[in-house]
């Protein structure tokens, strides 16, 4: 088999963990379009970045990656400072205006780079070509960091998990922790975003830890479960993706969504109350 | 705790050109057990998230424990809030999600730990402690989620009496609950004051959940504090009729005061 199969391979699993990890905090705090957000404005960073790999060609493997970080990095924090309380403006809504202009920014930024567009759309729909030795070392560094990130901040998590009301309430740390968790999910959804593709990240992110929180009892279980499935999802997505020549990140997002399907049939047939 | 334990001063909290809630002064001493009633949208929950910091006032000031939440920054208004058990509505916290009862109590202990630290066994014997004296020793091991509401509430609980807690704040605590949970969780509620001494401050609309130790009611209306004085003088009050917008009857059965209607609505 190909060398260059189990770099994709190793590449896939180590993404695939990562997001399933972010999920259980994106879905578990009901922030699902908080992570939309995020992941849209890492793929309008990773185009305007790549603008720059023609002003200097030796920069064609980090700017896309760079304008990924930065974009996704400031779209959290400005997330993370928004106070319903203090605003007419419902989240949502707001959240909304957001997404959209990161979908017209990115579009305008491949309508502004004709020149690669085949490039362009590959960040969109995600490329096994776009793995390479130094993505794949940049993927594990970032996912090692959050897994850290993870047990360090483990009891914090949970009270933010349950209640971010609670949690801010009685002296936890929350808007520290909370801050310090968007923008480590916007750096691990713009290092991850050339190989899933970003427009199909999302569902990497959000259907493995909604399975987990199917079919678990317990925080632990629900963390091995989700990265466990996050890799499954990508191991498989990739598997058939490279042997049918079929767009990796729509594999992984059928695959990823029909893990949950069948967690969700297991809850339902063995529904108990838990 | 000097200054006495919580104190509010000229709050005003707007919404638009709205005034949602305008207190001159309220003053809860330390050791307290205060019940905050009034109709729905009299500005009780705003009362209590101004209280716990959760909203800032436009305009006033929020001492706990003699210092001035909005003066701090947020690393120190985290730790001064280390003191404050909140335990707010339903709709306020995710409980849908897998967590066990004993993952749940244990949360009460996270702020009295410090950043990058984990629990330790001590915390843990706290946290069995609080299962065991409210009951919940059968259910550690359960999801909160397959719990019965009442039984969620006393889980709630007993997380916030695992932090130790100065003060107690609980947002109606027997929301949607059937009249039997109601009255166990206000007896557990009154049980933990004359137990522990905390500090309470107890949100309800219904009345009738104020449990005897409840020494002192501050009644909200349209915002504004109307009436504030023991349990007889509030009932008693003709504020008390205005803010509920009917003629009203005191009842006393077991030690307890029920306000009822007496079939009289006032003018709109």
């Amino acid at each position: 088999m190909d060398p260059y199969f189990y770099l994709v391979i190793v590449a896939g699993l180590i993404a695939g963990a990562s997001t399933g990890l972010l999920g259980v905090y994106i879905v578990g705090m009901r922030i699902p379009f908080i992570g939309i957000c995020i992941s849209h404005a890492a793929m309008a960073g990773s185009i305007y970045g790549s603008f720059l790999v023609f002003a200097n060609p030796t920069l064609t493997a980090i700017c896309p990656a760079l304008g990924g970080i930065a974009a996704s990095v400031i779209a959290a924090l400005s997330l993370a400072g928004i106070r319903p309380e203090r605003s007419r403006l419902d989240t949502n809504v707001g959240l909304a205006i957001v997404f959209c202009l990161m979908l017209g920014l990115t579009f305008l930024g491949i309508g502004l780079n004709q020149a690669s567009r085949s490039e362009m759309l590959g960040l969109l729909w995600g490329n096994i070509l776009f793995t390479d030795r130094a993505g794949t070392i940049t993927i594990a560094a970032m996912a090692a960091v959050l897994a850290i990130f993870c047990a360090l901040f483990n009891k914090e998590l949970k009270v933010l998990l349950f209640s971010r009301s609670i949690a801010a309430a009685t002296g936890v740390h929350a808007g520290f922790v909370y801050g310090l968790l968007l923008v480590l999910s916007g750096v691990i959804l713009a290092v991850n975003l050339p190989l899933i593709g970003g427009l199909m990240i999302f569902s990497i992110v959000t259907c493995p830890a909604a399975a987990a929180y199917q079919i678990c009892t317990g925080h632990r279980s629900v963390v091995i479960a989700a990265t466990v499935f996050g890799m499954l999802s990508a191991l498989i997505g990739f598997v058939v993706s490279f042997y049918l020549d079929l767009p990796t990140g729509a594999c992984i997002v059928i695959t990823s969504t029909g893990i949950f399907a069948l967690a969700a049939l297991y809850r339902s047939i063995h529904a108990t109350g838990d | 705790m000097t200054g006495g334990c919580l104190s509010l001063s000229g709050v005003q909290v707007r919404r638009g050109r709205r005034t949602i809630l305008d207190v001159e002064s309220l003053q809860i001493p330390s050791g307290a057990f205060v019940g905050v009633i009034g109709t729905n949208g009299a500005g009780k929950t705003t009362l209590l998230k101004v209280c716990c910091g959760l909203m800032h006032p436009d305009r006033g000031t929020v001492k706990f424990a003699g210092k001035d939440l909005a003066g701090l920054g947020p690393w120190s208004r985290s730790n001064l809030r280390r003191g404050i058990g909140y335990i707010p509505q339903t709709a306020e916290y995710n409980w849908e999600l897998p967590f066990i009862v004993r993952e749940v109590v244990a949360m009460g202990r996270v702020s009295v730990r410090p950043l990058l630290s984990r629990l330790s066994g001590a915390d843990y014997e706290i946290v069995d402690d609080w299962i065991e004296r409210l009951g919940l020793g059968g259910l550690a091991d359960q999801t909160f989620r397959s719990l019965s509401g009442g039984e969620q509430q006393k889980v709630l609980v007993a997380r916030a009496m695992a932090q130790a807690p100065a003060v107690l704040m609980l947002d109606e605590p027997c929301a949607n609950l059937d009249f039997n949970w109601k009255y166990q969780i206000t007896e557990i509620v009154e049980r933990l004051y004359h137990q522990t001494g905390v500090t309470i401050l107890l949100v309800s609309h219904d009345t009738s959940l104020l449990p005897p130790a409840c020494s002192r009611i501050v009644l909200l209306h349209e915002g504004r504090i109307s009436a504030d004085g023991d349990i007889d003088e509030v009932f008693a009050s003709e504020a008390l009729q205005v803010a509920y917008r009917c003629r009203i009857e005191t009842l006393n059965i077991g030690g307890r005061k029920y306000v009822v209607n007496k079939n009289q609505t006032l003018g709109a």
